[in-house]
């Protein structure tokens, strides 16, 4: 059998590779790929357009989905909930994040033992993250109502709340998030050459000049990567919604996602998930394309 | 010597092979049913099985035990899958029309005598004079108290007379004498403080209705008058009484607390007198019938667990002989010894009379006649349930009740559009 003559392209050192050798090698990866993302995705997408009958039969309804969505206030709630939670948690567990980076860069002596601390959230499930805060938490018998009480303050209702239970799941999603967006940023961090630092000083830059000036314009590529992940991955929280609040109390705590689970499994209706969970990826790459944009390196 | 060595082991390996082979073709022989079943304490569920186990040797069982916080959700997505997993499930009595209608119930009709069951059994087990769901157990919650909290704080406590049934207002007034909060103990609690099943009732009993008759319609029903007035005073349990510890939304975190002396007085199933005696002795307790509101009738619970069959199983013989076990008098005897929910055959209430001559049980068999009222019937009865469920606990931590029972009567609506 003849070969094909493949199309071949060049690096800058020379070295050709066949496209065809390059793309064999990036087959499994990309079929994976395919398989697990976008093959969902399409799903999702068409799935959104249909509805199931109650006998399970699945019938095409155009955007009937969407248009019930938009004119049930409870969604616009959880849309609400969803942007402000995001809004909030992403810019904040950032911000820790990087504090944490700049405490522990230079490994004196007890920083070893910091970087394992703010690290060590990352090894408890999200799951179990959620029955430890919930325990934590409870307004009667939990642990932090009794620090509060006996430091004088009065106690607080934390998820049982309409306005603490929001503030409660940032804290809930921080603890677990901010040692792990450290890791990337501290390596980050540890990447920006040294005696940069020490020509700004030698010119008069203080800490400040040079944390704007150098620290910061050189962690662009791993800040913007912490950002897009972590967006990501707040937009699609669900557990501790699922095992503490279930949404409530009146709603404060409805992300999306699990607005998108009740219409699955207790509202039985497939098709209104599947056009949540669509309405969620078109934000989500939305968002994501304009911090790309933020974060894209000049030149 | 050598050669008789390797003979020997020729012939044990073909010997191996021929057992292998005869246990694949015994194995073939034996079927097996996948049970999905409620996470009931293994000493509960054991027993049973082992029962069919005994009675059908060719039918292995896999049975799977689900907590109650998840039975429903795994169902869902168990029988939306539309394939024969599971062949048996259990199925909450108020849940047979949604699964009927949804095809996921065998028609038992040719299956199950009615004769043989109470009225209200196979009426919970019907939908539209078919029936779906074979009656495994009833239910009727009873008051629970802790005779030592009161013997300490001079009260006399609630017969167990249905003619001198407590009202809930006389019982907060107590409650409030009982609750200590230095002591971290509580003067009252409902065993399930969020489950439409055990509040439902209170509503009820001040002239409400929970659902339109057809089933299909919940605003002006569920957030009529009657259920703001009945949610309201169910709120200042909470809120401004406090002699309820609130957030114990597990049924099990009640009657633990109940066990540990911590609860005075528990609305809560008769199912758990056993755990109570059991895992408790320590506690001296009493029983007097559910409470009903002074300007009200008394209204009380019913409905409990029945067995499903999957139309899709590929054992259709084996299920329903599952099924003939199980509604078998024997069977149903053990289970009420195994957790004693009130039977749904009219033989076992004859058989265990001695059993039955106790107060909880008067009290029980009189309510079942007279007091208890089922559940709404209806095909979105998961919906409606579930999306109650999360009003009752949004007015537990203090929500305002009318708003949020007219935004879940709405919610409702949206969902059972489906079924018109």
């Amino acid at each position: 059998m003849p070969a094909a003559p493949a199309p071949r392209s060049s690096s800058p050192s020379g070295f050709r590779v066949p496209l065809v050798v390059a793309f064999a090698f990036l087959a499994p990866a990309l079929g994976l790929l395919f398989l697990f993302r976008v093959v969902p995705i399409a799903i999702a997408l068409f799935g959104s357009l249909t509805g199931t009958k109650l006998t399970g039969e699945t019938v095409f309804v155009g955007l009937a989905n969407f248009r019930a969505l938009v004119e049930d206030p409870s969604f616009w709630r959880s849309l609400e909930v969803t942007l402000v939670f995001n809004l909030v948690v992403n810019p904040l567990q950032i911000v820790c994040a990087l504090a944490l980076a700049l405490l522990v860069r230079r490994p004196t002596r007890f920083v070893p033992a910091f970087r394992t601390a703010y690290i060590a959230p990352m090894t408890v499930s999200i799951a179990l993250t959620s029955v430890l805060w919930a325990i934590l938490l409870e307004p009667t018998a939990g642990p932090v109502n009794g620090l509060l009480r006996a430091l004088g303050f009065a106690p607080q209702p934390f998820f049982r709340s309409e306005d603490q239970a929001l503030a409660s799941l940032v804290l809930l999603a921080s603890w677990k998030g901010v040692g792990y967006w450290m890791l990337f940023l501290l390596a980050g961090l540890l990447r920006i050459p040294e005696e940069l630092h020490e020509a700004a000083a030698i010119d008069g830059a203080g800490p400040l000049a040079r944390f704007f000036r150098i620290t910061l314009p050189l962690l662009r590529r791993p800040l913007g990567f912490v950002f897009v992940a972590d967006t990501t991955a707040n937009f699609l929280l669900f557990a501790p919604v699922y095992v503490i609040t279930h949404g409530g109390p009146n709603g404060a705590t409805s992300l999306l996602m699990f607005e998108a689970y009740q219409a699955a499994f207790t509202y039985l209706d497939q098709g209104r998930s599947l056009a949540i969970s669509v309405l969620v990826l078109a934000i989500l790459a939305a968002t994501v394309t304009l911090q790309l944009r933020l974060f894209r390196e000049r030149g | 010597m050598r050669r008789l060595t390797r003979r020997t082991g020729l012939s044990l390996g073909l010997a191996a092979a021929a057992g292998a082979a005869l246990g694949r073709i015994a194995d073939a022989r034996t079927t097996t049913l996948r049970v999905v079943w409620m996470g009931w304490p293994d000493e509960q569920v054991v027993p049973l099985m082992d029962s069919f186990r005994k009675a059908r040797p060719d039918i292995e069982l896999a049975v799977e035990q689900i907590p109650f916080v998840q039975i429903f959700q795994t169902l869902e997505v168990r029988l939306g899958a539309r394939t024969a997993d599971p062949d048996i499930f259990i199925c909450d009595s108020p849940l047979t029309a949604s699964y009927a209608v949804r095809g996921h119930l065998l028609d038992l009709t040719p299956h199950i005598d009615a004769a043989r069951f109470t009225k209200a059994a196979i009426d919970a087990a019907s939908w539209q004079g078919k029936i779906y769901s074979a009656p495994f157990g009833s239910s009727m919650p009873v008051l629970f108290y802790n005779k030592a909290l009161f013997r300490e704080a001079g009260i006399t406590p609630p017969e167990p007379d249905v003619t001198k049934r407590w009202t809930w207002e006389q019982l907060v007034e107590v409650a409030k004498k009982l609750t200590d909060p230095d002591k971290n103990r509580w003067g009252f609690s409902f065993e399930q403080q969020e489950r439409p099943y055990m509040l439902l009732p209170l509503g009820q009993s001040l002239g409400g209705v929970a659902l339109s008759p057809d089933g299909l319609k919940a605003t002006g029903y569920v957030d009529g008058p009657a259920f703001v007035e009945a949610y309201s005073f169910m709120q200042k349990l909470y809120t401004e009484w406090k002699v309820s510890p609130p957030g114990l939304f597990d049924p099990n975190l009640p009657v633990e607390q109940f066990g540990n002396g911590r609860i005075a007085m528990l609305v809560a199933g008769t199912f758990n007198e056993a755990t109570i005696r059991n895992k408790y002795p320590q506690i001296e307790f009493g029983v007097a019938p559910y409470p009903t509101f002074a300007a009200g009738k008394p209204v009380t619970p019913t409905g409990a667990w029945h067995i499903g069959v999957n139309p899709r199983t590929r054992h259709k013989d084996e299920a329903l002989a599952f099924i003939d076990h199980f509604m078998s008098e024997e069977l149903q005897i053990l289970w009420f010894k195994l957790r004693p929910y009130p039977p749904v055959l009219r033989s076992v209430w004859e058989k265990e009379a001695a059993t039955f001559a106790t107060d909880m049980w008067r009290i029980v068999r009189y309510e079942l006649d007279h007091t208890a009222v089922p559940r709404p019937a209806t095909p979105g009865f998961r919906e409606y349930e579930d999306i109650l469920r999360v009003a009752l606990r949004d007015i537990t931590t203090g929500a305002d009740v009318k708003a949020t029972l007219t935004a879940a009567a709405q919610k409702i609506d949206r969902e059972l559009q489906k079924y018109r």
